[in-house]
């Protein structure tokens, strides 16, 4: 069951962020979804995804964003569970960023 | 998702409306120039016969609608299939079954029917009177008087047109097309005096 996925998506200019979002929120398990664009080059634009549903079912978000002609890049972030965990920060990140 | 929805999408993500007007107004114009030529050709003529300006009429309306519709696809296909290459070549995938490769084939065929539909329109708008004519609603020479004054207010009316997508003076912009038909009108009956 996951609650939150955070994606980054290549994608044409055209349909906007605003028809990619949208779509998106329409899925079944979908509750939220946040969509913001990084960076633009001339044909393409890159975008950080994140949805945040009851039940998101990860096939239904890659095959609605290729839909879309959007691609994933990678999957950045998954939580799943009853409750969304956060990230948690241990003594060894903070040694590996020393 | 609605038929009309589907379209209006591929149109929004394919941007075919701006090069679907253009087609619009250039085609239509031709159309009722063509009709025009051939109406006042039939007075030069003298040709009491409205069943020759009924056939010259349509067999150029269909020729106009035919090869507008072929050009327009066509040349549209080209340059979006290009256009779309590009694209997945910098998206690193294939296109052709996501919205915009149905867009892209949408926006073709789109273009290619107004390209045909429009000159085809006006001509057989132009063509009413003769219809009209020919089944003893009123005299030819009524049904070519009413023919070139539909095709100047077609004229008018498309460069009222162009004056509200500009979102300029509608009336001169519409004077000024009305201006080029006057002009082929004008050189037309010269033609004839001269004659």
């Amino acid at each position: 069951m996951i609650r939150r996925l955070i994606l980054d998506v290549l994608k044409p200019h055209k349909p906007g962020v605003v028809e990619v979002a949208e779509a998106l929120s329409h899925l079944e398990g979908v509750e939220g979804v946040n969509v913001i664009i990084y960076e633009i080059d001339q044909q393409v634009e890159n975008a950080k995804v994140v949805i945040v549903g009851s039940s998101i079912d990860f096939e239904s978000i890659k095959k609605k964003l290729e839909e879309m002609g959007a691609t994933i890049h990678s999957v950045d972030e998954v939580a799943a569970g009853k409750i969304i965990v956060e990230e948690v920060r241990t003594p060894q990140d903070r040694s590996a960023r020393m | 998702m609605k038929f009309l929805e589907k379209i209006r999408r591929y149109i929004r993500i394919s941007e075919v409306a701006p090069i679907s007007r253009r087609y619009f107004i250039m085609n239509a114009f031709d159309g009722a120039t063509t009709v025009l030529g051939i109406v006042i050709g039939a007075y030069a003529a003298e040709i009491t016969n409205e069943s020759w300006v009924i056939w010259s009429g349509l067999g150029v309306s269909l020729a106009m609608g035919l090869s507008g519709f072929v050009g327009a696809y066509m040349t549209e296909e080209a340059e979006r299939e290009k256009k779309l290459n590009a694209l997945e070549k910098s998206m690193l995938t294939e296109l052709t079954d996501s919205v915009v490769g149905k867009a892209s084939r949408f926006a073709s065929l789109w273009a290619g029917i107004v390209d045909g539909v429009s000159p085809a329109l006006a001509a057989l708008v132009c063509l009413t009177p003769f219809f009209l004519s020919s089944h003893g609603l009123f005299a030819i020479n009524s049904a070519i008087q009413l023919s070139v004054a539909m095709a100047l207010s077609i004229m008018f009316l498309l460069g009222v047109f162009l004056g509200k997508i500009s979102n300029r003076n509608m009336l001169f912009h519409g004077a000024k097309m009305l201006f080029v038909g006057l002009i082929i009108t004008f050189i037309f009956f010269m033609l004839k005096i001269t004659q």
